[in-house]
């Protein structure tokens, strides 16, 4: 039998390469890896993989090469990445957005042209998540999404929320694009995954990280009890191979969308004091700040920023964003996919810490 | 009669004052037993009930009659066991045949055991264990039943515990986490095993508790586990260790260093781990206590997790619980015993309460800082999925059920709506009316609206008009004379 034919688009980005990894790992499938970029240095390319380079807004290019490679699976990654954009920024916000809606929708759409089967598209928990004053406590699959819209228009928020719940809505409009054009004979799934951090990751560790040089260890936003999700990459990937062998045969997975995290929901702050201590640092003393008063301080530290035309790194999005429990049930993963988040927390913690290390010293000595 | 030390303690704790009084003046019994019914030796079993356990008399003696009985028989064979078991003073060999024996032992009428040593704080028990034996003959034969095989499970697993010990195998005690746990489960696990058993065959608990093994599992592990952590100075002073190796060693060389003033930290981190063991069973227990179907045996199986988890929070980064015997105040027993005699919601919030003040205590430099955080977050995330505290949001548009509700609403606002308009419509109009007539009758009367009007666009130009005030004054001159002389 002919292995099966994996087209991953976004295949030599963080998650895209994590993926790319696992299928190889796999040893039953024809790999091809759109992106692009390049694999950057210091990732591993495999010799197997055929690497394309393609813009998924370039519609005729796409059609080219998926008429050459005839996929039978697509495994959609680019839009989750989020590679160097600040959460809360809104520079390049519409471009990257417009790649997320219209590339989601081009690719969709050469895929139903070249006859393929299975479709796993990459969306984020920020589809139900990013209402940013909420609260989400083990919510499920079940929870509308798409309420984010609504409340665009109504509330007179920051430019950052107004920011995130485009992302929402975007996110939303892509992942909807995916899973209304599920057929039986195009099988597509989305999986939400919670914020991805490991080795390479652009933005949860070096963040977290960055605030050890700015003094900024001893402050607790808020209570410290609200808990949120995260995962581990490895985990992702698992996630996509055992989507796209459910989309394949039992296809239980069809038209539905998936959470997938470690399932270990943790206090913003813990998961700081976490990465930290790989580090080698403890807080000399800690003080909680309030959260009314953080987001006041937010609010002044943006209008400060406005007037001195500076990029902050505190705002009320980041107060709201470490002051809201924010974790979900991946029961339905479990259950459906056979999910099990086989890297734990600590682990994955310990492993990306060391690498961000490394990546350090190079640096250094360069 | 309280101490002075007690009234001044409870001056400056009103709180705890308040759940000890609330305890005693308003909790009833679910069930009382019946004195009058029982014979001479059903009443000296329970006298033995109350002088063996002080911490779970109470609870079993609330329980539903059906059951009562026989869970009094039953922990009354188990403590015989131990009463054994743990006396040294017996030789191996004539201690363990009896051990293994023992489920058959229940069964011959007057047995009684006089060989414990004096200083055995339950060997009365022993001495006059024929009256347990004539009780258990008078249950129900699946009751029975359930006793015998519970009793010829432990009897054995002590036996293969004791002659280990006696014969260095395990020499300093419990080796390994596994060995940790079987050790749990011989004397405590088997209970929890038992008295599901007794439960369902009444009828009191949900059959799926019998196929999901883990979860009586853990309801007797948690307690021994807690138990083990708590008792460490006692056990430690009795020559007996059930600390694992497997744990210790990793902080320590030698058992003993544990209690050094100099390892402290050593020592914290050590019972951190332990605690970490622990914590990781609380959400199946909450998923057991999930399965009872009658309130006294609800109780009976709440209140000993409510105050097992209570007492993990004292015992959590506390160094004092390797300088004495730690316990949780009397007040807080109190408040533990009514929040865990209502329903599981209250025990779920017990929980919640007591494993974010764990949370809380957590250090950064344990080297289990992280998985205890991540135990914590599961634990809260399970409450959270048995009763979540909050709705998913209704989405009224996507949601075709609630159609009805949304046109109702929708009629309802509209009703109100011309209310509204109807009220605003019949005061103005009044208003109108009113000085309409008023007008019509000033204009009978011969009054001049036009010059009043004009004047009165004269006045607010004065007023507000950029002409200036001269202009304005010149009409302003003429025209108020000839109003007056008209009227």
């Amino acid at each position: 039998m002919a292995p099966t034919k994996v087209l991953v688009t976004g295949g030599t980005g963080f998650l895209g390469s994590e993926i790319v990894h696992a299928l190889v790992e796999a040893n039953e499938f024809d790999i091809t890896a759109l992106d692009i970029n390049p694999p950057s240095l210091g990732t591993a390319t495999y010799s197997s993989v055929t690497y394309v380079r393609c813009d998924v807004l370039d519609l005729d290019r796409l059609r080219e090469v998926f008429k050459e490679t005839c996929p039978t699976v697509v495994l959609h990654t680019v839009a989750v990445n989020l590679l160097g954009e600040s959460r809360y920024g809104m520079q390049g916000r519409d471009a990257v957005f417009s790649i997320n809606v219209d590339g989601t929708k081009n690719v969709v759409q050469v895929s139903q042209e070249c006859g393929v089967k299975a479709f796993v598209y990459t969306s984020s928990v920020t589809v139900l998540l990013d209402q940013l004053e909420e609260n989400f406590r083990n919510a499920d699959e079940t929870w509308s999404t798409g309420r984010a819209t609504t409340l665009y228009g109504q509330s007179k928020v920051s430019h950052s929320i107004i920011s995130s719940y485009e992302h929402a809505s975007k996110a939303t409009m892509a992942e909807g694009v995916v899973l209304s054009s599920n057929t039986p004979g195009f099988r597509t799934c989305a999986l939400r995954a919670a914020p991805i951090f490991g080795p390479r990751d652009p933005v949860t560790i070096p963040t977290i990280h960055g605030c050890i040089a700015n003094g900024e260890t001893p402050f607790i936003l808020g209570s410290g009890t609200n808990l949120q999700d995260y995962v581990y990459v490895s985990n992702v990937a698992d996630a996509h191979v055992l989507a796209l062998h459910n989309l394949l045969g039992l296809g239980t997975a069809a038209g539905e969308a998936f959470f997938i995290t470690n399932g270990e929901p943790i206090t913003v702050r813990d998961l700081c004091l976490a990465v930290w201590k790989e580090f080698g640092h403890y807080p000399r003393f800690q003080l909680r700040i309030p959260e009314e008063l953080a987001w006041w301080m937010g609010w002044g530290l943006e209008w400060a920023c406005w007037l001195t035309n500076r990029t902050g790194t505190f705002s009320r999005g980041v107060v709201l964003d470490a002051t809201r429990a924010r974790y979900v049930s991946i029961a339905k993963a479990r259950r459906v996919l056979g999910y099990i988040p086989r890297v734990s927390l600590p682990e994955a913690l310990r492993i990306s810490c060391q690498h961000l290390q490394q990546q350090i010293n190079a640096q250094a000595k360069a | 009669m309280p101490g002075v030390k007690d009234i001044a303690y409870y001056a400056v704790h009103p709180t705890q004052l308040r759940s000890i009084i609330q305890w005693k003046v308003w909790h009833n019994p679910v069930h009382e037993r019946d004195e009058s019914k029982e014979s001479a030796s059903l009443k000296r079993c329970f006298h033995f009930l109350a002088q063996t356990s002080r911490s779970f008399v109470a609870v079993i003696l609330e329980l539903h009659p059906d059951i009562l009985v026989s869970v009094a028989i039953f922990y009354l064979v188990l403590r015989g066991l131990d009463t054994i078991e743990d006396d040294m003073t017996i030789p191996l060999a004539k201690k363990e045949p009896i051990l293994r024996d023992f489920h058959n032992i229940i069964e011959q009428d007057g047995w009684t055991f006089t060989e414990n040593g004096p200083n055995e704080k339950d060997r009365q028990l022993c001495v006059e264990f024929n009256v347990v034996i004539e009780e258990y003959k008078k249950l129900k034969p699946a009751h029975q039943a359930i006793i015998k095989d519970i009793t010829k499970r432990m009897g054995n697993g002590m036996a293969d515990y004791v002659k280990n010990a006696e014969f260095g195998i395990n020499d300093n005690g419990v080796n390994t986490v596994k060995d940790y746990e079987k050790y749990c489960h011989y004397v405590a696990g088997l209970v929890g095993e038992g008295c599901t058993r007794l439960f369902v065959e009444e009828g009191k608990a949900n059959p799926a508790l019998l196929k999901r093994t883990e979860l009586h599992e853990s309801m007797g592990q948690f307690l021994q586990q807690v138990n083990i952590i708590r008792d460490i100075k006692e056990d430690f002073d009795d020559k007996r260790r059930f600390w694992p190796k497997e744990i210790w060693s990793k902080h320590v060389d030698k058992f003993e260093d544990l209690f050094k003033p100099e390892n402290k930290d050593k020592a914290l981190a050590c019972s951190s781990e332990m605690i970490l063991t622990t914590l990781r069973r609380a959400d199946d227990c909450l998923f057991y206590l999930a399965g009872i179907k009658e309130q006294s045996v609800f109780n009976f199986c709440a209140i000993p997790q409510s105050m097992a988890i209570a007492t993990l929070d004292v015992c959590f980064q506390n160094h004092d619980i390797f300088k004495r015997n730690v316990k949780i105040t009397k007040g807080d027993a109190c408040q533990l015993m009514l929040e865990s005699t209502q329903n599981l919601q209250l025990v779920c919030d017990v929980f919640k309460r007591y494993t974010r003040k764990i949370h809380k205590k957590n250090n950064p430099h344990d080297p289990n800082f992280l998985q205890i955080s991540i135990a914590c977050g599961k634990t809260e995330q399970f409450i959270e999925s048995i009763f979540p505290s909050q709705k998913p949001p209704v989405d009224e548009k996507k949601n075709p059920v609630n159609a009805e509700e949304v046109a109702r609403l929708k009629n309802e606002a509209d009703e109100t709506k011309w209310e509204t308009i109807y009220m605003v419509s019949a005061v103005i109009g009044t208003i109108l009316l009113i000085s309409g007539i008023m007008f019509t009758a000033a204009w009978f009367a011969g009054a001049r609206f036009d010059i009043a009007l004009s004047q009165a666009k004269e006045q607010l130009g004065q007023l507000f008009g950029s002409s200036g005030p001269i202009n304005a004054s010149v009409p302003l001159d003429t025209k108020p004379s000839t109003d007056h002389s008209e009227l």
